[in-house]
């Protein structure tokens, strides 16, 4: 048959075109994956393996992760917790000059804790932080900006949609990525936090001080979030404590989810409806680009490309930095034609090669696309968060939204250079507890 | 939502809910010395109950993770076009899916295909699965027909 890597390339190929017309991810990636095995290994083995695949997927151990943690995500969205969020960290810094943008970044960061995805942090925090900072006189490009940046944060902290699919189209353990991203996503927030500070020096016109809450106001908001920060302190140091595995805290945290929304007395029947309604139609629609990547993976492993890629690179002796440096170049440039989840699953076949051929871990790896697909969620001409924030910021136009966004843009740039530079950022963690 | 959809909905949380519940206890049984036989092939029965329901509930939501750059810069008859197209396009791999699947199935049906620790029969699970598929099928089928209408 045709198992060769040219055979990979014309998938490849064939697969961006797809996608950019606009046919569904999974669709795209598992149509050109079971043609292509058709073509590569014939009729029968290419449809008993798709079989194969959607059967394994399925009944997958570790894919519970991703459903229970949407659950839990969406219990907490019932019990207000962007809205509690915000104001605890409101409470506490919102009297500085600028503080209701380091409250929004560390809402974001709370809130992307909780439900692992950019562009519901984005939509969430927003429709809480954005009329707060307007009214209290913050420039519109500031407070969108702010918004837009701080909704990435959702997917580069724990537990994160886009690694629990890495690690699952990788077959890298979720446990360890959750704990690799960790420090990245931490100094992440405090880059943003930076841009804020020196924004806020510069012009400090744009972000007046208000009025300083007493220690009662604080300690009363503190303790109104003190459960969910509890619960989520208990499922992320589970995991990278070992205690359990991001399977079974994802299970815990769905359960002190339920608990504690029973407890605020917000668990009524059609809530518990409404999350798993929301609940099925996500997983639903990321389990078919699961089992599309998989099926597109097990297409080009079987041409050999990647193997190919790898000897061409290894043969070009670029060495390790300048290497990743063209691969964060080239996942930045498709990152301005293919949103998110594309990106990782049409390049995690081919790339991840080529950066283990250079002696990186897969592990880093993740956390390194994760980072690079998320600036393709700030900048243009995709941006999918600032498009986001202006269906809640609608008389501000994408223009300043974009003027706003783009000194954390720049701050996104340095970090992503930092990865590269100090891979230890995202693997210490992981050495330093044994994983 | 009419009455089907309700019940699916309900079992699909039902067995995500129940699989985090017998997660739970797994992990305090662990952490107690009292460990929960075969925890983790329940839990398995539960994701592939729900996952399956999950698929159908996204095509019935017309759910779908897709890039927009050219989509949202046609015109409506171009995205029309499109649409249709996706939905041929899925169906075309779901029914790659199911026969991959039932093929599976059938081969491996009289094997009496059961778990390891509670004897869970994998074969009725297939077959949960391939319905679900079946489901999916049906549901893009008359997606492919209102829009032709």
């Amino acid at each position: 048959m045709f198992a060769t890597p040219e055979t990979g390339l014309i998938g490849l190929v064939l697969l961006f075109a797809l996608l950019i017309s606009g046919v569904p991810i999974g669709v795209s990636l598992g149509l050109v994956g079971t043609g292509g095995l058709i073509v590569a290994l014939g009729f029968e083995p290419a449809l008993i393996k798709a079989g194969v695949i959607v059967v394994e997927t399925l009944t997958r151990y570790e894919l519970g992760t991703l459903p229970l943690f949407m659950l839990m995500a969406h219990l907490f969205f019932s019990a207000n917790a962007s809205r509690d969020l915000f104001d605890a960290a409101a409470k506490l810094v919102g009297h500085r000059r600028g503080g209701l943008a380091y409250a929004s970044i560390g809402g974001c960061a709370g809130f992307g804790a909780i439900n692992g995805s950019s562009l519901a942090t984005a939509a969430t925090i927003g429709l809480v932080a954005l009329p707060e900072m307007r009214q209290r006189g913050y420039s519109d490009a500031l407070a969108t900006g702010t918004v837009a940046a701080g909704g990435t944060l959702g997917q580069m902290l724990p537990p994160s949609g886009a690694l629990i699919v890495y690690g699952i189209i990788a077959e890298q353990s979720v446990g360890k990525l959750f704990t690799a991203t960790l420090i990245p996503g931490i100094s992440q927030m405090l880059f943003y936090c930076l841009v804020v500070w020196l924004l806020v020096r510069w012009r400090p016109s744009i972000a007046p001080a208000s009025e300083r809450a007493t220690w009662r106001e604080r300690g009363q908001a503190m303790l109104r979030i003190a459960d969910m920060l509890g619960l989520l302190c208990l499922v992320l140091g589970g995991i990278v404590l070992g205690w359990f595995s991001p399977s079974e805290a994802s299970s815990i945290g769905t359960v002190g989810a339920l608990a504690i929304t029973a407890w605020r007395g917000r668990l009524t029947r059609e809530v518990l409806f409404r999350a798993f309604s929301e609940t099925l139609r996500t997983s639903g629609l990321i389990f078919l680009v699961i089992i599309g990547a998989l099926v597109f993976s097990t297409f080009i492993s079987v041409t050999g490309l990647t193997d190919a890629v790898g000897h061409w690179v290894t043969g070009l002796a670029l060495g390790t930095i300048p290497t990743l440096i063209v691969v964060a170049g080239l996942l930045l440039l498709l990152g301005s034609v293919l949103d998110g989840l594309a990106l990782m699953l049409l390049t995690t076949p081919i790339l991840l090669p080529v950066v283990e051929s250079v002696g990186m871990s897969p592990i880093w790896f993740g956390i390194f696309i994760t980072r690079a697909m998320e600036i393709g969620f700030v900048h243009p001409p995709l941006g999918m968060n600032l498009y986001v924030i202006q269906g809640v910021a609608k008389d501000v136009s994408i223009n300043r939204i974009f003027k706003g966004v783009m000194p954390f843009l720049a701050s996104d740039l340095i970090h992503l250079l930092l990865l590269i530079l100090f891979p230890a950022m995202a693997l210490w963690l992981p050495g330093l507890f044994g994983q | 939502m009419n009455v089907l959809a309700r019940i699916m909905m309900w079992t699909g949380g039902t067995a995500l809910i129940t699989a985090a519940g017998l997660n739970l206890l797994s992990v305090i049984g662990r952490h107690t010395g009292l460990p929960l036989k075969g925890a983790i092939e329940l839990v398995q029965v539960g994701v592939l109950v729900a996952g399956t329901l999950a698929l159908v509930s996204a095509t019935l939501a017309r759910n779908h993770a897709r890039v927009h750059l050219v989509l949202d810069r046609l015109k409506p008859g171009g995205a029309h076009l499109v649409e249709r197209l996706s939905i041929l396009l899925t169906m075309a791999f779901y029914a790659a899916l199911l026969c991959g699947s039932a093929w599976l199935a059938s081969d491996l049906w009289g094997s009496q295909e059961v778990s390891e620790l509670l004897g869970v029969p994998w074969r009725w699970l297939r077959m949960f699965l391939n319905a679900g598929l079946v489901a999916v099928l049906v549901l893009l089928a008359r997606q492919l027909v209102e829009r032709k209408r």
